[in-house]
């Protein structure tokens, strides 16, 4: 039976389970509901919770793990002459799994029966024809051992179902009998669905630490492969980053990247920080109900707008216009549309947003007996920004500048489109450069061997932007704790 | 209005700080404050009593225009300060406020050290010349404030860390370091045990010698301890202003008897 019948068998099963519990509930204490511990839904909910939920764990393992096993085991079967490395290995064994799932198809289509899949041999049939006719095509002739093993897989398969569809009946089965005979008046069915609700917001919540986790191991592990086959040093001090360097003379220097990463987002931070800053405190502080109601929203619209329209925005119409100002025809400064600069101011507008509505908020967060108080003594209005209102709220706003910086840091859109792709360690802000991200999108896509060098420093690269990002998240944490201010 | 005139009602008041008449205040369309005149002295302590939402804060309010950070809020009417009408366009509502300061009901210190809240005012008028002038403001301020001898070995650890009685105390130093000619005070009490309490009546009697000091309470016993001449208002109107002790002892209006006798509010 198929893993998504199952899954529908269970289904029905606690569904049952929630009517017979709840209509048991109800009979054991001759239906005055008075009598019960809880309301009749909750000894309903435990009885389908605990069919459901243990059976469609064991069967969500089982569906994962399966293959995984057989798989391992059919390759040990695999004559070692047929490759020489890991890699060949798992040529070879998709090479089985497709012709297993083709004798599948074949059988499904009632080309050859059951048994006639299994006693298939290439001496006698041509295996790639005949899984030709149903769809599957095969890059070359099946080699006999390639078809014993998909025949072995198949074979273990079938046992395999069959086994987890008894495993799983029975642990369905069993957790509704045990629910069905807990149920009685005096049970606190309540307090039972309410710890499988906890234990459902548990599971969420480990679900996306455990994912980060999963994330950051790999970035680690493949990382130290990198480095196992390009010196660490010449990574992190190199000043020339060149992937395909003639005769192997490859250079992977990550300066240049981190350079044009720090100064796109320092100028971006240099337009996003004052101008965000500024609206927030005028919108929090001077501006009347109505505007405040109309420019805040429409401030925020910003922020949904897509980052490669930004990059659009970027590429036709700042990069000219700063071309006519800076470029031949002006200042000379300036050789083509593309720059730190064109990327920077237009990653600045896509971060004002960030900045001012989180400024907004925390401004108004500082209570208004800060402001009597000042205005109490004879301040006036701009003294009471500068002077008590900005101070208060520093700790916050530092947090969000912050925050504006992890973003531009992980910005890429907007630096392919704006600031081209040349990886150049230079000062002027009008000269093309390239950012971190901008390099691991260049690395990954095209063609090249997934274990070389020049795709695995995609992983030393995105190793150094979560450090750097991390680095900056702990950072404003770390002033957001020191420096707030404890409001009754 | 002749200079003649302007001159005798300066000697007929001379001892008049604040004036308030016929004053009206509405929010949106409430009417808070109806009617109310009001003569103040300079270096008494006047304290307006009345039952919740009669309008005594409000009022209180009026005296330096915070009431001019609501929206909403309108006033009418005449308030004189040393006879200068302090809702006139031409007087500065920000330079008011500097002469007529203003104490909260809950402790603000500002978030900065202890040093820097009393600087504050002083800072920002332009009172002192060099740190050493600076220095010795902060320093008188909190001693009349009676909190120096607990904070002179940290002046620069942030205000917020005192506690509640300090922070009260420390805001009324604050208040004083401008050196205004009237102190508001909008229960400055309340938030306070009676020890802290106690420390503060003690100030703002002090505080009597250089300055015209109103108090709004919703404790009667405090008005009557403190206060020299005692205000009482009802639903906006001004029921009765008389010296404390008659007030307490002999109250012309039922109204005033039945409240302070405990019977209405």
């Amino acid at each position: 039976m198929s893993a998504f019948w199952l899954f529908v068998i269970i289904l029905a099963l606690a569904a049952l389970g929630f009517i017979l519990g709840r209509s048991r509930a109800i009979s054991s204490v001759q239906g005055d509901r008075r009598l019960l511990h809880s309301l009749p839904n909750y000894y309903g909910f435990n009885v389908a919770m605990l069919a459901f939920v243990p059976a469609v764990l064991v069967l969500g393992a089982w569906v994962i793990i399966q293959p995984m096993m057989i798989s391992s085991q059919v390759s040990t079967h695999i004559p070692a002459a047929l490759y020489e490395d890991a890699g060949q290995l798992n040529l070879i064994m998709s090479d089985v799994k497709r012709v297993a799932d083709g004798l599948d198809v074949a059988v499904a289509q009632g080309l050859m029966s059951a048994e006639g899949a299994s006693q298939l041999n290439t001496e006698t049939t041509d295996v790639r024809a005949l899984l030709g006719e149903v769809g599957v095509a095969l890059g070359s002739d099946v080699d006999p051992s390639v078809l014993n093993a998909a025949q072995e897989m198949r074979s273990k398969t079938t046992s395999g179902n069959l086994f987890m569809t008894i495993v799983v009946l029975i642990v369905a089965a069993a957790g509704f009998v045990a629910a069905m005979l807990k149920t009685r008046g005096d049970f606190r069915a309540r307090n039972a669905v309410e710890g499988g609700v906890k234990a459902l917001l548990i599971a969420a919540a480990s679900i996306a630490i455990l994912t980060t986790i999963g994330i950051v191991l790999s970035l680690i592990f493949n990382t130290i492969t990198f480095f196992g086959m390009f010196p660490a040093s010449d990574f992190l001090f190199g000043l020339t980053w060149s992937p395909e360097g003639r005769g192997g003379s490859e250079h992977l220097g990550i300066l240049p990247l981190l350079w044009g990463t720090i100064y796109i987002s320092i100028v971006a931070l240099l337009v996003a920080v004052p101008i965000g800053l500024f609206a927030a405190v005028y919108l929090s502080e001077y501006a009347s109900r109505a505007t405040r109601a109309f420019a805040k929203p429409l401030l925020e619209v910003l922020a949904g707008i897509p980052t490669i329209v930004y990059g659009l925005f970027a590429l036709t119409v700042v990069g000219p216009l700063l071309v006519n100002f800076f470029g031949a025809d002006g200042l000379g400064w300036m050789q083509g549309a593309r720059s730190v600069m064109t990327a920077g101011l237009v990653m600045g507008i896509m971060l004002i947003p960030f900045v001012s509505s989180l400024s907004d908020d925390i401004i108004n967060a500082v209570p208004q007996a800060m402001r009597d108080g000042s205005y109490g003594l004879g301040a006036t209005q701009s003294e009471t920004v500068r002077q008590v209102v900005l101070p208060a709220a520093l700790p916050g706003i530092v947090g969000a500048i912050l925050l504006a910086a992890s973003r531009a840091i992980g910005e890429t859109m907007i630096v392919v489109m704006g600031a081209g792709a040349a990886a150049r360690l230079d000062l002027n802000p009008f000269e093309a450069m390239t950012t971190v991200t901008a390099k691991i999108v260049s690395q990954l896509t095209g063609d090249s061997d997934f274990a070389s060098p020049e795709a695995l420093v995609a992983f030393a690269l995105g190793m150094t932007l979560f450090l750097l990002t991390l680095g900056l998240n702990v950072l404003a944490l770390y002033i957001v704790r020191k420096y707030r201010e404890q409001y009754e | 209005m002749n200079d003649m005139t302007k001159i005798e009602r300066a000697l007929e008041m001379n001892d008049m700080k604040i004036s308030a008449k016929n004053v009206q205040v509405y929010y949106g369309d409430t009417h808070a404050i109806k009617d109310v005149s009001v003569e103040i002295e300079d270096k008494t302590v006047t304290a307006f009593i009345g039952p919740s939402g009669c309008g005594k804060s409000t009022f209180l309010r009026c005296l330096n225009r915070m009431n001019d950070t609501i929206d909403i809020c309108r006033v009418e009417g005449d308030i004189l300060l040393d006879g200068e009408d302090i809702y006139d366009k031409r007087v500065d509502p920000v330079q008011l406020r500097a002469k007529v300061g203003m104490v909260f009901q809950k402790p603000n210190p500002f978030p900065k050290s202890i040093y820097d809240n009393i600087a504050y005012g002083p800072r920002i008028h332009g009172l002192a010349r060099n740190k050493a002038e600076l220095d010795e403001i902060v320093e008188k301020s909190l001693r009349r404030g009676a909190i120096w001898d607990e904070v002179k070995d940290r002046l620069h650890a942030p205000g917020t860390g005192l506690s509640g009685g300090q922070q009260q105390r420390l805001c009324i130093a604050r208040a004083v370091a401008t050196e205004p000619e009237v102190l508001l005070m909008d229960e400055p009490c309340s938030a306070l045990d009676p020890i802290a309490t106690a420390q503060v009546e003690e100030l703002i009697d002090e505080l009597r010698q250089s300055y015209s000091v109103v108090i709004v309470t919703h404790s009667m016993q405090q008005a009557a301890r403190v206060s020299q001449k005692t205000a009482f208002f009802h639903l906006g109107n001004l029921v009765e202003y008389d010296d404390t002790t008659k007030i307490f002892t002999n109250p012309e209006d039922p109204r005033t008897e039945s409240y302070i006798t405990g019977r209405i509010g």
